[in-house]
């Protein structure tokens, strides 16, 4: 309870911080329809010369780049703004007034910082998940809504977890702002069903790098792919990766108070 | 909320060590192409056994040159690193431990940094800390009203903080600081940079929250007049180890050999230099130096010999004590 | 000159320096810049395949080839000085950059050829890795060999210049993101990093001929993969050489406009 009035409180402060630069609402619109754009016409010229790509159609496709945005939103809204400003406190050292609060200092990082304006990509996300569906003629039952909520709360927690360890690592490198802007283009890998790729790098994108958890299998949840196997792994997965990020950050902390001046 | 106020030192330290392990990186490509494969290590004492404590209510001046291990010493008692060796309890906690109820009782303060954000009023920042601190709103608007009248800040909370001049900030990020109301507060620096004026409120507004509140307050700062207008104690660190802990008045006997003569005579005479060290002659003021066993004898000739308009003798000047202090050390 | 020939070697040691002091950020971001043509690579090696072996003119291993080519040209062309410039002016880093006796356009050029120097073996490494598993036959005339280190000299130049000028767009407002973002998204179509022009639409391929974008990337690998004639490519270089002086003439006035607003109202 006291966690949610905690984000509630830093999700206000990142209004009031971002309603002084309105502009930028017309600046991050500009900017998601135009990733949204590309994503149509790069479907559109390769669709061209092909009816379906790895056993997925153009609307299909489609509403896997539906949830791609909707899940890049997400990370844009609540995870990738903390963890940027975590590493660059440790970097200049106001992380020193982080930890002296009275409170879960992983809480604190994740939420210190919420990007506003990337509700709009989630409601972009959104409405071409739907348009998609509704051209596929889809019938999604309760069953496979409940299923894609799921295994979208699992993609959402394994990518959290995953950047948390990303950011962690800043104890150790002091100069690693760069790691986070580079799953930026391991997440556009994430705009195509991992099932294209060769084996290497498939695994990689499931394993190494957890894109295929964001955004392949919730799309698969939706266009009734999903195996209750992949459903189950999704959920261990996100919750290893919760206590093993947790565990690391603690391990992080702990050498952030042993080493550094 | 205090565990045995009165009786416990708010602040414990005994034996405390801190040692660091320094990775050496030469200049130049060649150097760091090899850092790569082979790196030398030092450990370093940053703090290296020092014990000392603070009571309830006191304002303690903590003073060393830079590097002697002032900052990482204030890190530990606020539990932002992990003491090698040594005992550390604040208000009968150990820090590093971070527990809430600790953390809700302490501040530190650090001049050259800042913890409000920058694109929005400082007040917002406040409604942070009043949620991350539990601080019931009853208490935080009367807090709030407290420390707006103290610091004058009525026309700066609803600016953004980026709009604010360095003294400015200042003020509000010791607000921000305080609004729990903290028990032990830890300042490092909080007048660097400022000016004369600026400095000299922010010390009265010190002074006027410890009497307020009865908050413990360890103060590092540059500024010996920081130290003189807060302080009736302070402690002295040099290479991370413990030189002084007493009066600040016990301080200028113990290091201090000479006082200052200052006298004022017509014109600057030739043989001045009989009677001691002249530091400087001005319009007939004439500053000299003289060893404090001689100082009797010295003011008693100067009067008998001279036609003394005015004479006065003095401590030399803190700054000064302290760089002797610290160049004896070296020694 | 000799001053100039000091500060880039000088440059030199300090990006040496730095890039070995933050070595694990420099491999994951070689990660990113592999990734990308990668990623093209496979989708187009599929729709080819499911085409039956070949789209238009191109087969799969041709696709393969191009998207190769396109990570090494992308490695040679590329610049960060539209984040790097961001970041200063934000900082105020800018002004110290101003106060020094050189014009500060070589300092970037200088450390970007420096990291070049030491980043591109690796990716050639990549490369030829990543030919031997896709099957990559290649066999250039020695003509087009010739030509295609000018060419690629030329593109780094032109796309250097034009960075350069749009990252200056931060003096008169620090919110260059939808900017650099429709630049971007223009480089992604125009230049050929999404596929091969002679794929797309007829109306983007007119456009991609005007604009400076192709002469960046595709025309460097359209040369080394046959597809140019030798007149062709003579014309190619001569448009590189049109577009370098307008990029260069572009730069300079916008550094001049520039420079009075910033020391106006940013320093």
């Amino acid at each position: 309870m006291n966690y949610l009035r905690l984000t509630m409180a830093f999700f206000w402060v990142g209004v009031i911080s971002e309603v002084a630069y309105r502009i930028n609402f017309f600046f991050q619109l500009f900017q998601s329809l135009i990733s949204l754009g590309v994503a149509i016409a790069g479907i559109s010229v390769i669709f061209s010369y092909t009816d379906s790509l790895g056993g997925w159609n153009a609307q299909e496709i489609l509403a896997l780049v539906g949830v791609y945005l909707l899940v890049g939103g997400i990370i844009g809204l609540i995870i990738r703004p903390g963890m940027e400003q975590f590493i660059a406190s440790v970097r200049d050292g106001n992380l020193d007034f982080t930890l002296t609060k009275p409170e879960d200092a992983q809480l604190l990082v994740s939420i210190q910082r919420t990007n506003l304006w990337s509700l709009i990509d989630i409601a972009l996300g959104m409405g071409v998940l739907i348009t998609a569906l509704v051209r596929l003629g889809e019938k999604v039952g309760a069953g496979q809504a409940g299923e894609f909520v799921l295994v979208l709360v699992a993609g959402g927690s394994i990518i959290y977890s995953f950047f948390l360890i990303l950011a962690t690592l800043s104890f150790w490198f002091v100069r690693i702002e760069n790691i986070l802007t580079v799953f930026q283009s391991l997440y556009e890998a994430g705009r195509w069903p991992v099932s294209l790729y060769p084996g290497w790098l498939r695994y990689g994108l499931t394993f190494v790098i957890p894109v295929a958890f964001a955004t392949t299998v919730p799309a698969e949840a939706l266009t009734g792919r999903l195996n209750w196997q992949t459903l189950v792994a999704a959920s261990i997965v996100a919750l290893v990766l919760l206590v093993v990020s947790r565990l690391f950050w603690r391990i992080g902390l702990r050498r952030y108070a042993g080493a550094s001046a | 909320m205090i565990k045995d106020s009165g009786t416990a030192p708010t602040v414990d330290i005994k034996d405390l060590r801190k040692l660091y392990m320094v990775t050496q990186q030469e200049s130049g490509a060649g150097a760091a192409v090899q850092s790569l494969i082979h790196r030398r290590k030092l450990i370093v004492p940053a703090v290296d056994g020092i014990s000392f404590h603070l009571d309830p209510g006191e304002i303690v001046g903590f003073l060393g040159p830079n590097g002697a291990g002032k900052t990482t010493t204030l890190k530990m008692l606020s539990g932002l690193l992990h003491p090698t060796a040594g005992e550390v309890k604040v208000l009968d906690y150990i820090p590093w431990k971070r527990e809430k109820a600790f953390l809700r009782q302490i501040t530190l303060v650090m001049g050259q940094r800042n913890q409000l954000v920058w694109d929005i009023p400082a007040l917002s920042s406040y409604e942070l800390n009043r949620v991350i601190y539990h601080i019931p709103l009853d208490h935080y608007r009367r807090t709030l009203a407290e420390l707006t009248d103290l610091l004058e800040l009525g026309p700066l909370l609803h600016k953004p903080v980026r709009n604010l001049s360095l003294g400015e900030r200042m003020k509000c990020e010791l607000a921000a600081a305080l609004l729990h109301q903290p028990q032990v507060v830890f300042l490092d620096e909080p007048t660097i940079g400022l000016d004369v004026t600026m400095q000299r409120r922010i010390r009265s507004f010190l002074t006027e929250y410890n009497q307020r509140f009865g908050a413990t307050i360890l103060l590092t700062s540059h500024y010996m007049a920081d130290v003189q207008a807060l302080c009736k104690r302070v402690v002295v660190i040099h290479h991370g180890k413990l030189l002084f802990d007493g009066e600040l008045a016990k301080l200028v006997q113990k290091f201090s050999e000479y006082k200052t003569i200052i006298v004022q005579i017509g014109d600057c005479q030739n043989n001045m230099a009989d009677y001691g060290e002249v530091v400087s002659c001005e319009d007939g003021r004439i500053t000299l130096r003289v060893p404090k066993a001689q100082t009797a004898r010295v003011t008693e000739q100067l009067l008998a010999d001279l036609p003394v308009i005015d004479l006065l003798v003095e401590d030399p000047p803190i700054e000064e004590i302290i760089d002797r202090v610290f160049a004896q050390e070296k020694a | 000159m000799k001053a100039l020939i000091e500060l880039y070697i000088q440059q030199f040691k300090t990006t040496l320096a730095m890039m070995v002091a933050y070595r694990a950020s420099l491999l994951i971001w070689m990660i990113g810049q592999v990734l990308e043509p990668l990623v093209y690579l496979i989708v187009w090696s599929i729709v080819s395949n499911n085409n039956g072996g070949s789209i238009g003119d191109y087969t799969t291993s041709q696709f393969a080839a191009y998207f190769i080519l396109l990570m090494l040209v992308n490695q040679v062309t590329y610049t960060w000085v539209m984040y790097e410039f961001e970041y200063r002016i934000r900082e105020g880093n800018f002004s110290f950059t101003l106060l020094r006796p050189v014009h500060p356009i070589h300092a970037d050029i200088a450390d970007n050829i420096s990291s070049k120097l030491i980043t591109t073996p690796s990716m050639i490494v990549v490369a030829v890795a990543l030919g031997l598993v896709f099957h990559v036959s290649l066999a250039p005339q020695p003509w087009a060999i010739a030509l295609f280190f000018p060419a690629l000299f030329l593109a780094f130049a032109i796309r250097f210049f034009i960075e350069w000028t749009l990252a200056m767009l931060t003096f008169w407002t620090t919110r260059v993101g939808a900017a650099n973002q429709t630049y971007f998204v223009l480089m992604l179509f125009l230049s050929g990093q999404f596929a091969p022009l002679a794929l797309l639409p007829a109306p983007i391929q007119v456009l991609a001929n005007i604009l400076p974008f192709r002469w960046l990337i595709s025309y460097p690998i359209d040369l080394l993969m046959g597809r140019l004639t030798f007149n062709q490519a003579l014309i190619g270089l001569g448009v590189q050489a049109a577009w370098l002086i307008v990029s260069f003439i572009l730069l300079r006035v916008v550094w001049r406009a520039g420079i009075k607003v910033y020391s106006a109202v940013g320093a």
